[in-house]
C-alpha cells in the first residue's frame, strides 16, 4: 500500500493519437509513492501506450502528464534517469553475458563501474541468477531473461519501476517466480507500475488499478473495491454439455431470478450471486440440471466482463 | 530499489557528449566479444591482398602507368580506406537495424534510460567513425608498413583519411538501416553500395582509366576522395583535387548524413 501521499505521476485528460486512430482517449490517474499500480485491459486497450508516455518515450498528443512533478515533453531524460523499465520484449543484449548486461546498462545512468559491479552482483542474487552470471543471455530461458530484465530495471535505484506485461509468454512456474520477486519488491516499498491482461496477476500484485478499454479508463480502485462495486461476491459457472452460444443464450432466459445477474458466454453461463447455495437451490427447484456447475468467488475477470461485455481472453492473440 | 548496495546514479539529463559516451560503451562491450574476428579484416585480409594483388599482380604492371609507384605502393592506401568501408558494412547495417527490433533491441533498451535518440546515434557513430578506424585501420596501416610501401611518417595520416571516409558514409548507412521495415533487403547494401564503391574508387587502378561516362560516379564515391588523400600521405603524390576539396566533400557528406540519420532515429524511437 502507498506509504506516502507523494504523487509520482499524474495525468489529466491524457490523449495519444496515431493519425486518425486515438489510442488513448482522455485518461486521468494518479500514482502514489510506495504503491503497486496496475493498468488492466485487453490487447489494444491503450495501456501500453499510456505506459510509454509515462516512460517518456512517447509524446502525449494532448492533455497533461507529470512524472516526478516534471513535464515528460521537455524533461524526458531527467525523468527516465529515475525510472526502471521492464519492457515486454526484455531488450536484453544477447551477445553480452548476464553480468555484462547489468554493468553496461548501469553505465547509461552514469553509474561508476565499481559501483555497477557491486550492484549487479546484488541484483543477480535477488533474481536468483548468480550461477548464470557468466552465461550469455541467449542461453537463458524466457523466465530467466524476464528476471534479468527486472534486475536490470533496478540498477539505478529507481523511484518507479514500470513493467509492461511482466509475465506474458512465461510458463506457470516461471510466472510464479516472477510474481514472487515482484512481491518482494513491493514488500521493500518499491513503487511499481504494471500493465497486464492477467486478472490473477493484477489481483496478486496491485494495490490499485484502473481498467482500460478502447483507450478509456472504465473503472478504478483496489481489486477488492472493483469486485465489490461491480460484481456479486460469488459466481456460479454452468455448462450444459455441447450447448453453445445460441442455445446457451436461450437457456439463460430460463434462469432469471436464480442470481443477481445472468451472463451468457459462448461456452457457459455465469450466474452472479451473493450466495451460491441459494442459487443451487433455485436451480434444483426449477429442475435445471447443468452437466457441470462450479461455484467460485468473483474475480477481476468478472469485473471486466461486466464492464465491457467481453472476456479478456477473447482479445488475446 | 533501496538495497544494501546503493548506486550513485546520475539523476540529471546527460550532456550530449556524456550521452554519446554512455551509448558508445555498449559498442565497446560488444567489441570485446568480437575483436578476434577483426584480426581477419585488419591483418590477414590486407596481407592476402598485398601478397596476391600488390606483389603478384603488381609484377605485371608498369610503374609508369601508375605515376611511377610500385603496384603495392599504389594499392596500399586504398586498401586502408577500403577496410574502413568494409567495417562499416558490418557495424552500420545489421547492428543498426537490430537496434529497433526484438532480436537486437539495444536501441530500445537505451531509449528507456536517460539516453536520447541523438545520444544513441552519436554513440554508435563514434564507434564506427572514431574507434574502429583508429584501431583497426591503424593495424592495417602497420601491416602495410611491413611491405615497405611508405615514403615517410606522414603515412600515418592515411588512417585519418580512412576515418573521414567512415564519417562520410556511416550516417548514411545508419539512415538507410533505420529506415528499413524488414530485414529482407539488408544485404542489398553490400551488393549495390559496398562492393561497387570498393571496386570503382581508384583503389586498384587509377580512376582516370575508367570510361568517361563513369567518371562522375567516381567523383561521388567517398572512397575515391579518401584514397586520394591517403595516397598523398603514404606515397607523397599529389591528389586529384586540392586536399582541402577532398576533405570538404567528405565532411559535407558526413554532416548532411548526420542530420538525416538524426531525423530518422528520432522518428523511430519516439512512439
Amino acid at each position: 500500500m502507498p506509504i506516502h501521499n507523494e504523487i509520482l505521476a499524474r495525468a489529466v485528460d491524457l490523449r495519444k493519437s496515431y493519425g486518425e486512430h486515438e489510442a488513448v482517449r482522455g485518461v486521468d490517474f494518479e500514482i502514489l509513492r510506495g504503491e503497486a499500480f496496475g493498468f488492466l485491459g485487453a490487447n489494444g486497450a491503450g495501456k501500453s501506450t499510456t505506459m510509454r508516455m509515462i516512460g517518456c518515450v512517447s509524446q502525449p498528443t494532448s492533455g497533461s502528464l507529470e512524472v516526478f512533478g516534471r513535464d515528460p515533453r521537455t524533461e524526458g531524460a531527467a525523468i527516465r534517469a529515475r525510472l526502471g523499465v521492464v519492457p515486454q520484449d526484455n531488450t536484453l543484449d544477447g551477445m553480452l553475458t548476464v553480468f555484462e548486461n547489468l554493468v553496461v546498462y548501469a553505465g547509461y545512468f552514469g553509474i561508476k563501474k565499481k559501483d555497477a559491479r557491486e550492484k549487479a552482483a546484488e541484483l543477480l542474487d535477488f533474481v536468483q541468477l548468480t550461477p548464470r552470471a557468466k552465461d550469455q543471455v541467449s542461453e537463458l530461458s524466457g523466465g530467466m531473461q524476464r528476471r534479468l530484465a527486472i534486475a536490470r530495471s533496478l540498477i539505478n535505484d529507481p523511484d518507479l519501476v514500470i513493467l509492461d506485461e511482466p509475465t506474458t509468454g512465461l510458463d506457470p512456474q516461471a510466472r510464479h517466480l516472477v510474481w514472487e520477486r515482484l512481491f518482494q519488491l513491493k514488500q521493500r516499498g518499491v513503487s511499481i507500475l504494471l500493465t497486464t491482461h492477467y486478472m490473477d496477476e493484477a489481483e496478486q500484485l496491485c494495490d490499485r488499478l484502473v481498467v482500460m478499454d478502447e483507450g478509456r479508463i472504465i473503472a478504478a480502485g483496489s481489486p477488492r473495491e472493483l469486485i465489490d462495486t461491480h460484481v456479486t461476491k460469488e459466481v456460479v459457472e454452468l455448462r450444459f454439455g455441447p450447448a453453445h452460444t445460441t442455445e446457451l443464450a436461450e437457456l439463460s432466459l430460463t434462469l432469471t431470478g436464480v442470481g443477481a445477474q445472468i451472463e451468457s458466454l459462448p461456452d457457459k453461463i455465469l450466474v452472479y450471486t451473493d450466495d451460491a447455495d441459494d442459487t443451487n437451490a433455485a436451480l434444483d427447484a426449477r429442475d435445471i440440471r447443468p452437466t457441470s456447475m462450479l461455484a467460485r468467488r468473483a474475480t477481476l475477470e468478472d469485473v471486466f466482463l461486466r464492464l465491457t461485455g467481453r472476456a479478456l481472453v477473447e482479445d488475446e492473440t | 530499489m533501496s538495497t544494501a548496495v546503493s548506486t550513485v546514479a546520475d539523476r540529471t539529463a546527460p550532456s550530449p557528449l556524456t550521452g554519446a559516451w554512455r551509448a558508445f560503451t555498449l559498442q565497446l562491450a560488444l567489441y570485446k566479444h568480437i575483436w578476434h574476428g577483426t584480426v581477419f579484416t585488419s591483418v590477414l585480409l590486407p596481407v592476402l591482398y598485398m601478397v596476391s594483388v600488390g606483389i603478384g599482380v603488381g609484377a605485371y604492371i608498369d610503374p609508369a602507368s601508375i605515376g611511377g609507384l610500385t603496384y603495392a605502393e599504389f594499392i596500399a592506401p586504398g586498401l586502408i580506406c577500403s577496410v574502413a568501408v568494409m567495417m562499416l558494412g558490418n557495424d552500420m547495417v545489421f547492428p543498426v537495424f537490430g537496434g529497433y527490433h526484438e532480436w537486437g533491441g539495444h536501441y530500445l533498451a537505451q531509449r528507456a534510460t536517460p539516453l536520447r535518440p541523438i545520444d544513441i546515434l552519436n554513440g554508435h557513430l563514434a564507434y564506427s567513425v572514431i574507434f574502429r578506424p583508429f584501431t583497426n585501420c591503424t593495424i592495417v596501416a602497420i601491416v602495410m608498413a611491413f611491405f615497405g610501401v611508405y615514403t615517410s611518417w606522414w603515412a600515418a595520416l592515411s588512417v585519418v583519411a580512412a576515418a573521414l571516409v567512415s564519417a562520410s558514409l556511416a550516417p548514411w548507412l545508419h539512415f538507410w538501416a533505420s529506415s528499413l521495415k524488414n530485414d529482407a533487403n539488408l544485404n542489398m547494401i553490400f551488393r549495390f553500395a559496398v562492393m561497387p564503391i570498393s571496386l570503382f574508387s581508384g583503389v586498384f587502378f587509377p580512376a582516370s582509366e575508367m570510361p568517361g561516362f563513369l567518371q562522375p560516379l567516381v567523383w561521388l564515391s567517398p572512397l575515391w576522395h579518401g584514397t586520394e588523400l591517403a595516397r598523398a600521405a603514404t606515397a607523397d603524390v599529389a591528389p586529384a583535387l586540392w586536399p582541402a576539396a577532398h576533405i570538404a566533400y567528405l565532411v559535407a557528406l558526413a554532416v548532411a548524413g548526420w542530420f538525416i540519420a538524426r531525423r530518422v532515429i528520432q522518428r523511430r524511437l519516439n512512439f
